[in-house]
Formats: structure tokens, C-alpha cells, sequence
């Protein structure tokens, strides 16, 4: 853990040296230095421009992704569970999975208008499909000696559910958690550049098309840093619900 | 008017028996707990379309009596855990009848509890909770359920691991687990399912004598599905013989070995010896007269 720590360290330093050694050597606009970047990030944050940005994206991010985990939990537990439902579903929720769920933004602004509910949508849509297929596959992996096990004690099948079937397919479903919020983000980015130039995506539009590259990299590393801290929230909380996967793991 | 049936379906003779192991314990005058009369079961395999029969067991009628431990013994594939889940009421039997205490049985009921090969325990739940799990589901109050699963960990010798998970457990003591799950519900017929299976020979013999130890004192009607010959002469009181697929009873021989048995002695025993080698002649001729 400690030297791996050491070694995600290091190689921040280095990349951070780099860059900042080819910036000063470039001269250039195209590639500022590390350090000039920094200057821009902080003026940035300190007049509020990021921040006010930042919450704007987040909130979308949070409903999105809530929204996403909610029903794609949902369906995807009665798709593993039935399988009526799967049948009925699958192919949708398969073609969907695989599209490119930008050509989608263009009907979105249809039906939701221009305004946050749009980017809402466009995040639900980037993290759902994981989701549903990740949970699904956990229900469909459960162990059917465990089941088994269930039925010879008289469980019924309400019991079977939440006392085998969703323990057990939780890892997968965490996974298709750290999937989803991964693609939340990219849904995030893509819907305030593409729908409403909004949030932290309007920022990177409007600093690149002035050519203003410092701000423009700070914006980057802040989402970035978005997707890296959100990634390991959801990691944290794989952990907390299924400490007894880690505990293999790591053996 | 079941009691004295040694040999039921199919009967095949293999020879004379070695002399001195008809003598017929007091178990005999016990009244037959289950009853399995006649029963078959057939599973259907679909591969593109066609869908063949597989006979999995065929006529199969056996009586087992109160507090009595019968191990079933036969070939990989003749059934054998099919019949226990069929008594255990997991599955579903085509024809004929399993009577357990004068009433067919149709699902699992609080009067069996089964041990699984593979174990079955749930790896997010503790050792405790594990055992808990079968009282949970019988609707115990949860200061009961833990009293009592506390115990039954004590009496298989976990008492200091309740706190584990599963996977940091030997296949030994997890199957202790699985055993004080089972034992915790107070079932008064067990359904072992190669429940040795999974351990090492050294784990194995020790779990066969805690077992026997176990059964000595709690008194309940087993019946315990195994592979090994010994296994199933040192624990049982009578061992059935089954044939390959379609799984058939093909003999049922009383073990006329005086209990408390002490595994050392008992298998250096002649007579432990002879059965076990009759046993395997039985089974070796099973399977010839079924190529």
C-alpha cells in the first residue's frame, strides 16, 4: 500500500517536472508550463469562477448519476432476477450500451429543453447502461448452491432475494458503480459542451477557443481531479459494503 | 413389515458374505422414520433442440429408521445426491412416494437440515451469523438466534472464530460451520451430502469422529452420502450400495460394529476390514454389470 503510494507519487513528480522543464524550453502558448498553469488554476479559484462553475457541473453530475444508480440497480436486479424481464429488455438495453450516446443529445434538447434537465439526462444516459448490465450479471453469477442452501432452510422467495441474491451480486453491482461514475463524468463534460455552455464544459470552450491554455489545462486537471476523486469515493464505498471481497482480494 | 428388507430392488449377489456381519443391532426394533418407496426421477438434457432422458435414479425404495445413521454409497453420478435433495424436498421425485414421519414429503420442513459438500456458507456474513442464517429463517427472536448459534459453535469446537468470515477458515472448520448451522435448527433427520468431500484425508477422519461424538449425544436419524468405504462403514449403522446411472439400490448391509466406535480400533477391526473390501467388490460389480 505505502510503496504503492510512493510510487503514485513519484510519478506526479516526474510527469510535473516534465512538463514544466518542455514548457519553458517550448516557449509556446501551445504547451504553458506547469507552474503558469498553477498561476491561472488559482487565480481561477480565487475569483469564485471555478467554484460557482464547479457546483454547477456537480449537481448535475450527483442527480445524473443518483438517477442512474437507481434505476439501473432497479432494472437490473428484476432483468437478473426474471427472466421475462430480461427478455424483454435486453436488447434495448444492449444496443444502447454499445451507441454513442452523444448522437442522443440532439433529441434530449427535444424533449428536455435547454436547461438542466437535458444535462441530466444526458449523465443518466452515459452511466445507466453499465449499471444495469453490471447488476444483472451479478444476480445472474449468484451461486445457486447458496440459493439452494436458502431453500432447504425455508427461505422464501423474498428472503432469497435480499438475503442471498443482492449480498451477493453487491460486488458486481459496486463495479458497475466505478464504471458508471466514470462515464457520469464524460456525460457531464459532453452535455455542458455540446448542449448549454455550462459549467466547467462552457469553461473549456470558451478558454480554448481564446486561446487562453493555461486556464484552459487548469480547467482539464480540475476535471481530472473530478473523475479521480469521484472514482475513489465510489471505491470507498465498495469497500465499506463489501469488505469481505476486499479481504480475498488482497490474499 | 419394512424393517428386515436387506436387499430391495435389483439385487445383485456378490459373493458370500463374511461371516459374523448379519448380527443385528437393537436399532432394528426402531420404527422407520423415511420411508422411500419406489422412487424415480429423470432429468431432461436439451441440446439443439432434441432433448434426451437421463435416467437418474430408478426404483428406488429404501426405509430408514428413527435415530438410525445410513450412509449411501455408489458410483459418481448414480444419483445419490439427487435422492438426498428429493428427501430433503429441494426437488421434485416423477413417481413413486418419500414418506417421512407418515407424511409425503413435497418441501423442505423444519424436520431436516442438510450439510453441503461445497459447504454453502455465505462469505459476507460471519461464522456466527452463518449459523444464525438457518434460525433467522425460522422466524427465532434475535437474542435466541445468537444463544443458540453460540452454542452449536461451541459444540463443533468454533467457539473462537465466530467472528471470522468463511474464507479465513480451513475447509475444515468451515464445514464445522456448515455442521452447526445445520445441527442449530434441531433437525431430527440430517441430510450430509459428502460432507467430508472437500478436506484432507488427516481434517477428514477428525471431522468423522467429531460427527460420530456429535451424533452420539444429539441422537438423530443421518443420512450421510459419501464416496469413501470406510467412511461410510465407520460411521454407519447400515451402508446402502447404489449402481451407476440410473442410480438403483443394489445392497444394504448392516455394519455389526459395536458403538462408541474408536476410529483407531474400529479400523483395524477384521470385521471393518472385510466389509469395507465387500463393499468394494460390490460396487466394483455393480459397475461391471452395467457396462
Amino acid at each position: 500500500m505505502n510503496s504503492r503510494f510512493g510510487t503514485n507519487v513519484l510519478s506526479i513528480l516526474s510527469l510535473a517536472v516534465l512538463w514544466e522543464v518542455t514548457g519553458r524550453a517550448m516557449d509556446s502558448t501551445l504547451i504553458p508550463p506547469l507552474s503558469q498553469i498553477g498561476a491561472a488554476w488559482w487565480k481561477l479559484l480565487s475569483s469564485g469562477k471555478l467554484l460557482a462553475n464547479l457546483s454547477m457541473s456537480l449537481t448535475t453530475l450527483a442527480i445524473g448519476f443518483c438517477l442512474a444508480v437507481l434505476v439501473g440497480v432497479v432494472l437490473g436486479l428484476l432483468m437478473g432476477r426474471f427472466r421475462a424481464v430480461e427478455h424483454f429488455l435486453d436488447l434495448y438495453v444492449n444496443a444502447l450500451m454499445s451507441a454513442p450516446t452523444t448522437a442522443f443529445v440532439p433529441v434530449l434538447i427535444l424533449w428536455f429543453g435547454l436547461g438542466i434537465e437535458s444535462r441530466i439526462a444526458v449523465v443518466f444516459l452515459f452511466a445507466v447502461f453499465v449499471i444495469i448490465i453490471n447488476t444483472m450479471t451479478g444476480v445472474k453469477q449468484v451461486d445457486t448452491i447458496l440459493v439452494e442452501m436458502a431453500r432447504s432452510f425455508g427461505a422464501r422467495e423474498r428472503e432469497i432475494f435480499f438475503k442471498i441474491m443482492l449480498p451477493a451480486a453487491l460486488p458486481a453491482i459496486m463495479a458497475g458503480l466505478r464504471l458508471g461514475i466514470g462515464r457520469a463524468v464524460k456525460g457531464m463534460v459532453t452535455a455542458e459542451m455540446l448542449l448549454t455552455l455550462t459549467g466547467i464544459g462552457a469553461m473549456i470552450m470558451q478558454y480554448g477557443s481564446a486561446f487562453a491554455t493555461d486556464s484552459l489545462f487548469a480547467v482539464i486537471l480540475t476535471i481530472l481531479l473530478i473523475a479521480l476523486l469521484t472514482m475513489k469515493a465510489v471505491q470507498w464505498l465498495d469497500r465499506r459494503l463489501t469488505g469481505w471481497k476486499a479481504e480475498i482480494a488482497i490474499e | 413389515m419394512v424393517q428386515n428388507v436387506q436387499a430391495v430392488q435389483d439385487v445383485r449377489i456378490v459373493g458370500e458374505l463374511p461371516g459374523g456381519l448379519h448380527g443385528l443391532n437393537d436399532l432394528n426394533k426402531a420404527k422407520p422414520l423415511v420411508e422411500i418407496q419406489g422412487v424415480s426421477k429423470s432429468f431432461y438434457k436439451t441440446v439443439k433442440e432434441s432433448t434426451t432422458e437421463v435416467k437418474a435414479l430408478a426404483d428406488v425404495s429404501l426405509s430408514i429408521r428413527e435415530n438410525e445413521f445410513v450412509s449411501i454409497i455408489g458410483p459418481s453420478g448414480c444419483g445419490k445426491t439427487t435422492l438426498l435433495k428429493m428427501i430433503d424436498g429441494l426437488i421434485p421425485y416423477d413417481s413413486g412416494k418419500i414418506i417421512i414421519d407418515g407424511k409425503q414429503v413435497t418441501a423442505p420442513g423444519p424436520d431436516r437440515a442438510v450439510v453441503f459438500q461445497a459447504f454453502a456458507l455465505l462469505p459476507w456474513r460471519t461464522v456466527l451469523a452463518n449459523v444464525e442464517f438457518s434460525l433467522e429463517l425460522r422466524r427465532l427472536p434475535k437474542e435466541n438466534r445468537t444463544n443458540i448459534a453460540r452454542d452449536y459453535l461451541k459444540r463443533v469446537g468454533l467457539a473462537d472464530f465466530e467472528n471470522h468470515y468463511p474464507h479465513e477458515l480451513s475447509g475444515g472448520m468451515q464445514q464445522r460451520a456448515g455442521l452447526a448451522r445445520a445441527l442449530a435448527v434441531n433437525p431430527s433427520i440430517l441430510l450430509m451430502d459428502e460432507p467430508f468431500g472437500a478436506v484432507d484425508a488427516q481434517t477428514r477422519q477428525l471431522l468423522q469422529e467429531e460427527l460420530l461424538e456429535l451424533w452420539q449425544r444429539e441422537r438423530k436419524t443421518v443420512i450421510f452420502i459419501t464416496h469413501s468405504m470406510d467412511e461410510a462403514v465407520y460411521l454407519s449403522d447400515r451402508v446402502v450400495v447404489m449402481t451407476p446411472r440410473p442410480g438403483k439400490v443394489a445392497e444394504i448391509l448392516d455394519v455389526p460394529l459395536p458403538r462408541p466406535r474408536v476410529s483407531e480400533e474400529v479400523r483395524r477391526d477384521a470385521k471393518f476390514v472385510d466389509l469395507t473390501n465387500y463393499i468394494w467388490e460390490s460396487l466394483k460389480k455393480a459397475m461391471e454389470n452395467h457396462h
